[in-house]
């Protein structure tokens, strides 16, 4: 084996610090275990942190995030690395793996860094920004996000010229283009991966339009739109800045079609388009949502409540599976549906298309562990070898399983089986002791 | 008194809050107050930045405490009370303003009101905050035991758990053997072990534990005490058992809805059964599937009964019952051979994976008619003939009917029935009168009421492995609480005055957690506060007719000078 990183010993390695991964370190780090919390992003948080808001409460996803984020952050028993993906896990025997870190050089030292955003300023490369998902720009020298944690500016290497203006204006220094990658050598007595989704591309299915129709968003988009922290100060369609007032909701986009390559359900779109319906009837009063559907699966605690809620607000539901969306000249989109109600073909036009995008796996964790084989599911999610009795365990024993990484889950499912999963790990700890 | 140094911290809430109150307007109207030496808006108080800017401002100008005008306490003033602390502040000298439930979010259709009522309930909180004193947490010993109410499978699987993390258990079980409604089960979907068969595996492995002690016919029918220290009176078949426990997790299960006479015809022909009686005739019968005589080839599966009810109570999703019929109506196909089912629902939700079960249905031949929402299906019974009709969406509104040898009408979970065990520990419930956690995201298996845990179905409907998730998690909640040997409770509890109390019981029977106690104290007779107990509500003051209780923290000075800010 190579023997050239620093070497760091924990108790866990729980891989992804989205909020399954930070409750399960939490869990870990209060009943006194040492963690290592790695992520391969920039900021901790996951996909919670750039949500708006999150059904069927309508709690602001950042009041509820940003304190765990701070509490994880802080926490004397939890060590954080952003920006570092984790390989060659390998058990040697019960209680004892060993695995290797590998964290990007961010070219900025976070400790020195006081996110005054100088350097954001003094920049003059502008790219798309990834964490408001290609909405608006951001500079090479960037704060990810407003929330994010650690909260501190990051070089973009791939986008930087080296021009130096950032470092100039540095009024701290912390910016030093000589940071190299650094490798970790770590031993820990046991795994949790809570490695969470990614979201189907809908520019696979081109009959939608996505990419190509500047007024076709994916729901993530319009979840920035609402968020607290949005790029703009209301809702806009960014084919010309107009404030839409017949917006459509496609849902089942990239899920249950077999077609293209992913049967299941995602679980969570019916639920976050239904939320997103009523944000809009509150910031654009006058406007129509309509969601086209094949089934709503208001299924969880409160979702039907919340699901005839919106009802009640005047969002207007239509059965069927919208078959094309084409533009018109003036930006608007006319969509080609068997309205199933009536059985007759419809076009209806709308001003603002939002794609429901559903849940996929994120792939490759299985190429992280070298001695033994992590199985995968037939969606290829981490498989779950005694999935009623024991959902968190997974093929490799002392490797557990949180949240979405096992298949598509709401927010409280996934903390449920966060829960879950250091439950198992705290049980393992105690029992191979 | 020395004159208070303050800070003020007015939040955003990122639009929450400052879509409907002028935040910078509260914090003019504040900063002149004589004892705020700082006063501050922020886009989010509770971000990790700001905290941390809060406590280089406490350092900085030497802050005596702080207030923050933001969300509920429920969210956040336990976070601020530790950015008092990791200040250097006594944590009790915080004081924090609920501005959005209180202000924005109540009159968000009047923004100068809001603003005005904010305005309002921040000098409140500045007044309480010139009054709040120091304080000391007490701390009690918590006996590192758990009781588990309910040995179904979360109960089963809790108590495992537990007993994994040399945690000492209780299990407390009212029927006669454990498994509970899974014990009943035959095939279960995503497994080739049945129902019965997982039992038996967790029930030999409960076994195996020696700090597992199992109760069966018992039921917990008293209780004193409170977290760390409950003393439980567990009545078994043959004696009445104490036990003390450090936390209570409660696994107490579902009931199946019981349809009214005559819904879907139920009770009108024997040939219309609920969904649980149906899955235990296919898993007793082999060949051929006979029922009260008769080969069955027809079979009608009415969905959503008791469940997203429009007329009665049970407006919730009971969330399985759809992968649950698939299953039973693929197995019976599967083992039966040449049956007919038909599904009469109301829009499928075989979430998630389950959504595979669904495609193997189709794929076998089952046919799905889907009712409008407000025009269900009606079954009627006419000369031994039952019939099923609909009008179904999905061909366009035409009317259907199934002559169908058997109904089987879908039930879905309703709350246990005898809730005696939730009563005694005043557990709260939802609106769908399910066991209600304290917050679905933050903190999903506690109660409002310290070390009672919930798990599984008692919390709302869930299939097996959602339950199993929700009990281990109850059970890390639930060790988490008990592990450290001793547990630090509030402060905040109401004092009694010995001399000017004379036990008139009036005290005793406001207090809604028992926590008030007869004594006699030197020849008289006196009431005497629990502190474990006591929870601080207040209830017990005001029917206090000479005067003789006192809360901390919400002395009759503090509460004046809040009146009087507010009016």
């Amino acid at each position: 084996m190579e023997d050239s990183g620093k070497k760091l010993t924990y108790d866990a390695l729980v891989i992804g610090a989205g909020i399954a991964g930070g409750e399960a370190a939490l869990n870990l780090a209060n009943t006194g275990y040492k963690v290592l919390l790695v992520d391969k992003e920039l900021s901790v948080g996951g996909k919670m942190i750039m949500l708006s808001k999150v059904f069927p409460t309508l709690d602001c996803a950042a009041c509820i995030t940003t304190p765990k984020v701070s509490e994880i952050s802080r926490h004397p028993n939890i060590t954080i690395l952003t920006g570092s993906e984790v390989s060659k896990i390998h058990k040697i025997s019960e209680n004892h793996f060993t695995a290797v870190v590998t964290q990007q050089p961010r070219y900025v030292h976070v400790a020195d860094c006081t996110a005054c955003q100088l350097c954001e300023q003094a920049c003059p490369v502008s790219v798309r920004d990834q964490y408001q998902f290609g909405l608006i720009g951001r500079k090479a020298a960037f704060i990810p996000f407003s929330i994010c944690s650690p909260k501190a500016a990051a070089i973009d290497i791939e986008s930087c010229t080296l021009c130096g203006a950032c470092e100039k204006v540095c009024p701290t220094n912390c910016i030093d283009f000589t940071m190299e990658v650094e490798t970790f050598d770590l031993e820990v007595k046991t795994v949790v991966i809570a490695t969470g989704f990614t979201l189907f591309d809908p520019k696979n299915m081109p009959r939608y339009g996505y990419g190509v129709y500047k007024n076709v968003l994916t729901a993530q988009q319009m979840e920035r739109e609402l968020a607290p922290t949005r790029p703009f100060n209301t809702i806009l369609r960014p084919g010309d800045g107009k404030m839409p007032d017949r917006l459509a909701y496609v849902l089942c986009v990239g899920s249950r079609d077999a077609s293209v390559g992913n049967p299941i359900c995602s679980q969570i779109c019916c639920m976050y388009s239904i939320k997103q319906a009523q944000l809009l009837m509150g910031a654009l009063p006058m406007a129509d949502v309509t969601i086209y559907y094949i089934n709503i699966r208001s299924f969880g605690k409160g979702f039907e409540e919340f699901y005839q809620q919106a009802k009640g607000m005047g969002v207007n539901f239509v059965k069927g599976k919208i078959g094309r969306i084409s533009e018109l000249e003036n930006g608007n989109l006319m969509l080609r549906y068997e309205d199933i109600n009536t059985g007759k073909l419809t076009e209806t036009e709308h001003d603002m298309v939002i794609l429901a995008n559903g849940v996929l796996p994120n792939t490759g964790i299985d190429k992280f562990f070298d001695n033994e084989k992590l199985a995968l599911d037939p969606f290829n999610f981490v498989g779950q070898s005694d999935m009623l009795a024991s959902p968190a365990k997974t093929s490799i024993e002392g490797v557990f399983v949180a949240g979405t990484a096992t298949g598509p889950m709401d927010i409280p499912d996934s903390i449920l089986s966060a829960g879950a999963a250091s439950s198992e790990a705290i049980s393992y700890l105690i029992q191979h002791a | 008194m020395k004159k208070k140094r303050i800070g003020v911290y007015i939040c955003h809430c990122g639009g929450n809050i400052s879509d409907y109150v002028d935040v910078e307007k509260v914090r003019q109207a504040v900063e002149g107050e004589e004892i705020v030496f700082l006063s501050k808006t922020t886009m989010f108080a509770c971000s990790d930045s700001n905290q941390r800017d809060m406590v280089d401002d406490i350092k900085a100008i030497n802050l005596d405490a702080v207030v923050v005008a933001s969300c509920s306490p429920k969210l956040h003033l336990q976070t601020f009370r530790n950015v008092s602390i990791r200040a250097g502040l006594n944590k009790y000298t915080y004081v924090h303003a609920n501005i959005r439930e209180q202000a924005s979010w109540a009159h968000s259709d009047n923004k100068v009101g809001a603003t005005e009522k904010a305005i309002q309930l921040v000098k409140a909180a500045i007044e309480k905050s010139r009054y709040a004193e120091a304080l000391e947490t007490n701390k009690i010993k918590a006996i590192k035991a758990v009781a588990v109410v309910g040995a179904g499978v979360a109960g089963m699987k809790a108590a495992l758990s537990l007993s994994d993390k040399n945690c000492d258990v209780v299990l407390i079980e009212k029927e006669a053997t454990v498994g509970g409604r899974v014990a009943q089960w035959g095939s279960l979907s995503t497994t080739s072990e049945t129902g019965k068969e997982m039992v038996s595996r967790l029930y030999e492995d409960l076994l195996k534990r020696s700090n597992i002690k199992l109760f069966t016919n018992s039921e917990v029918i008293g209780n004193k005490g409170s977290v760390g220290n409950f003393s439980l009176q567990i009545k078994t078949k043959a004696e009445i058992v104490e036990m003390s426990v450090g936390s209570v997790l409660m696994a107490t299960g579902f009931d199946p809805y019981t349809p009214m006479q005559g819904e879907f015809g139920y009770g009108l022909s024997d040939k219309i059964i609920t969904l649980p009686e149906f899955k235990q005739l296919i898993d007793e019968q082999q060949g051929q599937l006979i029922y009260k005589g008769q080969k069955i080839q027809n079979i009608a599966y009415i969905y959503c009964v008791g469940s997203r009810q429009t007329d009665g109570e049970n407006t919730y999703c009971s969330r399985n019952c759809c992968t649950s019929t698939i299953h039973a109506a693929v197995i019976a196909k599967k083992k039966f051979g040449d049956l007919n089912n038909y599904h009469f629902n109301r829009g499928l939700r075989t979430y998630g994976k389950q959504e595979v079960l669904y495609a193997e249905s189709l794929r076998s031949g089952d046919i799905y008619l889907q009712s409008y929402e407000d025009n269900l299906p009606t079954v009627a019974v006419e000369k031994g003939k039952t019939i099923v009709k609909i009008n179904d969406i999905l061909t366009n509104g035409r009317e259907i009917e199934v002559e169908a040898d058997l109904v089987v009408l879908v039930t879905g979970m309703v709350p246990r029935a005898d809730n005696s065990v939730g009563s005694l520990f005043k557990i709260p419930k939802g609106r769908d009168k399910f066991y209600n956690e304290v917050h679905m995201k933050l903190r999903p298996v506690e109660t409002v009421i310290d070390g009672i845990t919930i798990a599984g179905a008692c919390q709302g409907p869930k299939n097996i492995a959602e339950s199993v998730n929700s009990a281990l998690s109850a059970a890390t909640k639930s060790y988490s609480i008990l592990s450290k040997g001793e547990l630090e409770t509030d402060p905040l509890v109401a004092v009694i005055d010995v001399e000017k109390c004379s036990w008139c019981g009036a005290c005793e029977k406001a207090c809604p957690f028992d926590a008030i106690l007869k004594i006699e104290k030197d020849g008289k007779i006196l009431a005497e506060i629990n502190n474990s107990v006591c929870k601080g509500c207040g209830m017990c003051a005001p029917v206090c007719e000479p005067d003789a209780v006192n809360l901390i923290a919400c002395s009759s000075a503090e509460i004046f000078s809040m009146i009087d800010a507010l009016v």
